[in-house]
């Protein structure tokens, strides 16, 4: 049975995911996933988490592999395919998981993306957020830093806020300032957290709302997987929000379905 | 002999100039001491630093005013100005015929249109986001691992200045590590920078109409490879004095001088402007 990779890099990390082709009209099946930092050496980070994915999921390091690439480096890797934006790659893989969203969020470390969907997982409509680190997760990592907090504890720490406290600064270095002054005003860290996380909703919100919001999100990137920022989203959205198990992976799977439609028409 | 005193309490640095009142005022003393996070007293720091170097006692001091975005924290302080105000007349004081400052400061960037006499007659201001600020260049040498006073005139050096497309702080970052990890040379990555933020920054400045004479103020100010690159943006000449990132304190002292004398009666005091939309 024929496979095929999707990989995403990612100006943070790079993620693959190997898909094989359901037998018999059943849905494809995700194999294998990885992730690897991105660092400079953007062909060389995709080769590793490739490498890893195979390896993960029993196979030879040579076997022949269909590869889709997205992401910011998705043109630095010779050994792909195929490319698709960012933008296609989440739209298809948030629609494989949540067929009836009407609408994607994708915050990734460097930028955020909001997307509306039509039928069968295609990209009605999309807005962009990449100039800079205002709505991006690059905000929250920095902010943990100030606060000496490890990444992963961010979102529970931000659930368990009692009195958000909001932060005005749009910018992710002047931030630091104004959480200084929280800190040093003896507000709690769960608190600064929540006024972060509600601050990248309220600007995730804004884009979502130009795109056109619908009735169903889908958010996919590494922050879903803060719960305080998926609690902010849905109190300011007022809609249900899906967040995948392995919503860092959503674009590498979109990529890898899209590689094994592009494989079925060829054969 | 009256002397008076300007506090520019800045988010990176605290400024305090004493002035004596003579037909040109005197400087008789300057301090300068980094804010931290406690900015009364950083402000309480830099007054005495004045007095000590001048040889004063604090009671000396006729009459101060405060300015920066920790003015209103200074406890010793008799009136606040806005630091527009006291850029525009601190430029004034040291560049008589300045028509338009442009201020680079720890955490903002801003520029104003003055008048013949000093004052303001109108201002842009980018507090919104950290491009043309002090902490955007001290971010770039943090990464690239050099002192900040040497960012300037390495970027001086530039060959091939590098292109670089984002003025966020956090995005930079990624684009110097990758330039480095291409093997680009330093001068050439530094000099990308600086192009960028200069572009940025006169980019915010043309919204007032940019006039001649045109004078840099703020800590970037001493920064040289900003200086050329902004000059380079521009196509025209900057006054930079070497008191650059002292004209706000200046400019504040030279307003307490003229309140010390009891029947000068003026407009200074009126409420504060209200801020241009940044950004």
């Amino acid at each position: 049975m024929p496979h095929t990779a999707g990989i995403d890099v990612g100006t943070g990390l790079t993620k693959a995911v190997i898909l094989s082709a359901g037998s018999n009209g059943e849905p494809p099946t995700v194999l294998a996933r990885a992730l690897t930092r991105t660092g400079v050496e953007l062909e060389k980070a995709a080769a590793r988490a490739l490498e890893m994915a195979r390896a993960q999921a029993g196979l030879p390091p040579d076997a022949p592999c269909y590869v889709s690439t997205t992401g910011f480096g998705r043109y630095s890797v010779s050994f792909r395919d195929l490319q698709a934006t960012e933008i296609t790659s989440a739209a298809r893989g948030a629609y494989f998981l949540f067929p009836q969203a009407s609408c994607v969020l994708d915050i990734g470390s460097q930028s955020t993306r909001a997307i509306h969907l039509r039928d069968a997982g295609r990209v009605a409509g999309f807005k962009t957020n990449d100039k800079c680190a205002a709505g991006s997760g690059s905000f929250i990592a920095r902010a943990a830093k100030y606060l000496q907090i490890p990444l992963e504890q961010v979102g529970e720490l931000s659930l368990q806020a009692q009195n958000p406290q909001p932060i005005s600064s749009i910018c992710a270095v002047l931030a630091e300032s104004e959480i200084i002054n929280h800190v040093s005003a003896g507000v709690s860290v769960e608190d600064i957290l929540r006024g972060i996380h509600d601050s990248l909703a309220d600007r995730a919100a804004n884009l979502l709302k130009r795109v056109g919001l619908g009735s169903e999100l889908t958010f996919v990137g590494g922050v879903a997987r803060q719960a305080g920022m998926v609690k902010a989203l849905e109190t300011r959205l007022g809609l249900k929000v899906n967040v995948p198990e392995n919503c860092e992976y959503v674009c590498a799977l979109g990529a890898g379905l899209l590689a094994l439609k592009r494989m079925v028409a060829a054969a | 002999m009256r002397v008076a005193a300007g506090v520019d309490v800045g988010s990176t640095q605290t400024k305090a100039i004493l002035m004596e009142e003579n037909a040109r005022p005197l400087i008789m003393a300057r301090a300068l001491v980094d804010t931290g996070a406690n900015v009364r007293k950083a402000a309480e720091h830099a007054f005495q630093v004045l007095c000590q170097e001048a040889g004063i006692h604090a009671h000396d001091v006729g009459f101060v005013v405060g300015t920066g975005y920790g003015r209103y924290n200074i406890s010793f302080g008799n009136a606040q100005m806005t630091e527009i105000s006291c850029h525009a007349r601190g430029a004034h004081f040291v560049f008589p015929n300045t028509r338009t400052v442009i201020d680079m400061g720890g955490q903002d960037s801003k520029a104003i249109s003055v008048g013949a006499s000093g004052e303001v007659l109108d201002f842009v201001m980018n507090d919104k986001c950290a491009a043309g600020t002090g902490r955007f260049l001290a971010n770039a040498a943090e990464v690239m691992g050099i002192r900040l006073d040497e960012v300037g005139p390495l970027s001086l050096q530039a060959l091939q200045p590098v292109k670089i497309t984002t003025v966020c702080t956090v995005f930079v970052e990624s684009d110097i590590l990758s330039y480095l990890a291409q093997g680009k040379k330093g001068e050439d990555i530094l000099g990308g920078v600086h192009q960028a933020i200069a572009k940025r920054t006169v980019s915010l400045a043309r919204r007032v109409p940019i006039e001649p004479a045109i004078t840099l103020t703020g800590g970037v100010a001493r920064n040289i490879g900003m200086v050329r690159a902004l000059e380079g943006v521009l196509g025209a000449q900057l006054q930079v004095s070497p008191d650059a990132h002292f004209i706000g304190a200046i400019g504040a002292a030279i307003f307490a001088l003229e309140k010390l004398d009891r029947s000068f009666e003026s407009d200074i005091w009126s409420p504060e402007h209200a801020p241009h939309s940044g950004n």
